[in-house]
C-alpha cells in the first residue's frame, strides 16, 4: 500500500498539516495545495493517485473542480472532505463525480480506511480484468482501459463509473450481481446515498449498448436483486 | 445545523404571486367600472330609443350631467382606494425584500458558521487523536498540542462573538467610558497588535498627530480596534502595510484602519457591517471568519455615540474604514481618568 501519491487540498492550514502528516505515515507521498484554482492545475498537470478535496475554498470551489475535472475527462480518484456535510451536499459531491464524501469533523482511523479504500478500488480498476480488457456485445464493442465504447457507426466515451458498472457486471457474466455488490466495487461502502441511482446508470448504459434499449438484450434487471449481463 | 433557509423563500413566493393576482384583478375590475358607468347614459338614451321615446335635449344634458357627477365619485373613490392598493402593494414588496436579504443572510450564517466551526474542530481533534494513538513523537506532541490549543482558541473566540452579536441584537449595548487619548491608547494595543499578526508577515503602521481625546470604554475600544487590524490584515495585508492614523477632524476624534487589498469590489458598505454579511461568494472564501467583525464594531462605536465608515481607497486602492467619536469637552478632559459617560 505504499508509493501511492496523493494530494491535499485544503486552505485551513493546521487541518492540510494534520491529515498530511497522517497520510505520510502510511507510506504515502502527499503534496499540499491552499487554492482550488492551483490544485487544478497541479492535477491537470501530473493527475496523482487520490485527491483529498477541501469543498470552501479560495480561488475556486471543490465542487466546481471535481465537475470541471471530470468535464475534461480526467478520473483522478476524489474524496471530499468538508465542513458541508449534509444529505444535499453530498448527494451534490457524488453526482459531480466524487469517489467519497466525509464530512469535517471526522475520525482520523476512518479517513485513512477511507483512502485505503478508493486506493484499493483503483488498484482493482487498474489490474487486468478477468473479463479481459474488452468487452464485445453484438455490433458494440467496449474497452475497459480507454473508457470507449465503440458502434458501427461512432463510439463514445463512458464515464469512469459507468465502465465500472460494466466491467463489474462483465467480470460475473452470465451471474446476478446486486445493486450492493455494484455500489461495494464502484463507490465502496456506505458513500453513495440511494441504490437507486445505479438504475440511472444502467439505464444510459442501455441507451449506449443495446440494439432496443426497451428490450434489453445484454443487460437485464433482476427483479428485486440487481443485473445481469448475457453476453 | 439543520436550518434551511432556502425554504422561507420558496415558501414567501407562494403567497406573493397570489397576491400580484388579486391586485390584477382589482385593476381589471375598476377599469371595468370605469367604463360601465362612463357608458351608462349613452346605454340609456339608447334603450330609450329604441323603446320609442327619445330623449329631450334638456332631459339629454341632465342625464350628462348626473353621469359627470357619478364619474367624478367615482373616479375619487376608485382613485383612493387605487392608491390604498399602491400602498399596500409598496408594504408588501418592502417586507418581501427584508425578507429575501434575511434568507441570504442566514443562509450565508450557515455557509460560514459550518465551515469556521467545524474546521478548528476537525484538526483540534484531529491532532489530539494522532497523539492518542500514538503516532507522534515528543517534538510532534508538543507541536500538536500547541495547535490543538490554537483551534480551540480560534473556537472560543467565535463562539464569544456569535455570543456577543446575540446579546448586542438583543438589547441595547451599554459601554462605561473613560477619557483617554485615543492616540496613546491605540499606541499601547500595537505591541500586542504586531505580536498577534506577526506570523502573516504583516506591517502595522500608525501615524498620530499630537493628542486626541475621546471618552471610551477601553474593553470595546480593543475589540473595535482587533476588528478593524483583523480585518484588513484578512483582506489587504499581503498587499502592503496595514496603516493606522488618529487624528481630530470637525471636532471629532478618528481613528482611521487602511489596507492595500482589492477594497470593496463593488459590495455595499451599509450591507456589509450586518451581521453574517462578507464580501464575495461563501462558497469560495477567500478568507476565514463569519461575517461579524464589523457588525460588532459598529454596534460598540454606535453606544459611543460615533460612527463607522467604510469606502474604497481612492488613491493607491484598499480600504479605508473610519471609526469617529465625539470630541471630548475641556471639563471632561480635566477629569481624564476618571468615569464619564457617553
Amino acid at each position: 500500500m505504499t508509493g501511492e501519491r496523493l494530494m491535499v487540498v485544503e486552505d485551513e492550514a493546521h487541518l492540510a498539516e494534520v491529515i498530511a502528516d497522517n497520510l505520510k505515515l502510511e507510506g504515502w507521498a502527499v503534496d499540499v495545495i491552499a487554492n482550488g484554482e492551483q490544485a487544478l492545475n497541479a492535477i491537470r498537470d501530473c493527475p496523482p493517485d487520490l485527491v483529498l478535496l477541501d469543498v470552501m475554498l479560495p480561488g475556486m470551489d471543490g465542487f466546481t473542480v471535481c465537475e470541471t475535472l471530470r468535464a475534461e475527462q480526467c478520473h483522478v480518484p476524489i474524496l471530499f472532505l468538508t465542513a458541508k456535510s449534509g444529505r444535499d451536499d453530498r448527494v451534490h459531491g457524488l453526482q459531480l463525480g466524487g469517489d467519497d464524501y466525509l464530512g469535517k469533523p471526522f475520525d482520523l482511523e476512518e479517513l485513512i480506511l477511507r483512502v485505503r479504500a478508493i486506493l484499493r478500488r483503483g488498484e482493482w480498476y487498474r489490474a487486468p480484468s478477468s473479463a479481459g480488457n474488452a468487452l464485445v456485445l453484438g455490433e458494440v464493442s467496449i474497452d475497459f482501459s480507454t473508457f470507449m465504447v465503440t458502434r458501427t457507426d461512432d463510439s463514445v466515451e463512458l464515464s469512469q463509473k459507468e465502465t465500472m458498472i460494466l466491467r463489474c457486471l462483465a467480470e460475473q457474466a452470465g451471474a446476478v450481481v446486486s445493486r450492493a455488490e455494484i455500489v461495494k466495487h464502484v463507490w465502496g461502502y456506505d458513500a453513495f446515498p440511494t441504490l437507486r441511482t445505479i438504475d440511472n446508470f444502467i439505464v444510459r448504459l442501455r441507451r449506449l449498448i443495446e440494439p432496443d434499449p426497451r428490450n434489453p438484450r445484454y443487460i437485464h434487471t433482476v427483479r428485486g436483486t440487481g443485473y445481469r449481463l448475457t453476453p | 445545523m439543520s436550518v434551511r433557509p432556502s425554504i422561507s423563500e420558496q415558501v414567501s413566493k407562494r403567497p406573493l404571486r397570489l397576491y400580484v393576482v388579486i391586485v390584477a384583478f382589482y385593476g381589471l375590475l375598476l377599469a371595468w367600472w370605469i367604463y360601465f358607468f362612463a357608458s351608462l347614459d349613452d346605454r340609456l338614451a339608447e334603450r330609450m330609443r329604441l323603446a320609442g321615446a327619445p330623449l329631450g335635449e334638456s332631459q339629454r344634458q341632465a342625464l350628462e350631467k348626473a353621469g359627470e357627477e357619478t364619474m367624478r365619485m367615482l373616479m375619487f373613490e376608485g382613485g383612493f382606494l387605487g392608491l390604498l392598493v399602491l400602498v399596500s402593494v409598496f408594504f408588501v414588496m418592502r417586507s418581501v425584500e427584508r425578507e429575501t436579504t434575511l434568507a441570504r443572510r442566514q443562509r450565508n450564517f450557515v455557509s460560514a458558521v459550518t465551515h469556521e466551526l467545524r474546521s478548528p474542530l476537525a484538526s483540534a481533534r484531529l491532532y489530539l487523536d494522532s497523539i492518542l494513538m500514538g503516532r507522534t513523537d515528543e517534538a510532534k506532541t508538543g507541536r500538536y498540542l500547541k495547535h490543538a490549543r490554537e483551534d480551540l482558541d480560534r473556537l472560543g473566540d467565535m463562539v464569544e462573538d456569535i455570543l456577543l452579536t446575540r446579546r448586542m441584537s438583543d438589547r441595547k449595548v451599554e459601554v462605561e467610558t473613560q477619557v483617554v487619548d485615543l492616540a496613546q491608547q491605540t499606541e499601547s494595543e500595537m505591541e500586542r497588535l504586531r505580536t498577534l499578526h506577526a506570523t502573516h508577515g504583516i506591517t502595522l503602521e500608525l501615524k498620530t498627530s499630537g493628542p486626541t481625546f475621546a471618552a471610551l470604554d477601553l474593553i470595546a475600544f480593543s475589540q473595535i480596534l482587533d476588528n478593524l487590524v483583523s480585518n484588513a490584515v484578512k483582506y489587504g495585508g499581503e498587499s502592503g502595510p496595514v496603516e493606522l492614523a488618529v487624528e481630530s477632524a470637525s471636532g471629532r476624534s478618528v481613528l482611521t484602519v487602511r489596507d492595500h487589498g482589492p477594497g470593496l469590489g463593488g459590495a455595499d458598505p451599509k450591507m456589509l457591517v450586518e451581521p453574517f454579511v462578507r464580501g464575495g461568494d461563501e462558497q469560495v472564501r477567500t478568507s476565514p471568519g463569519v461575517g461579524l467583525g464589523l457588525y460588532i464594531v459598529r454596534e460598540f462605536v454606535q453606544a459611543h455615540g460615533g460612527k463607522l465608515s467604510l469606502e474604497d481607497e481612492l488613491s493607491g486602492g484598499g480600504t479605508r474604514v473610519s471609526v469617529s467619536f465625539p470630541a471630548v469637552s475641556q471639563q471632561m478632559r480635566d477629569g481624564m481618568g476618571s468615569e464619564a459617560s457617553a
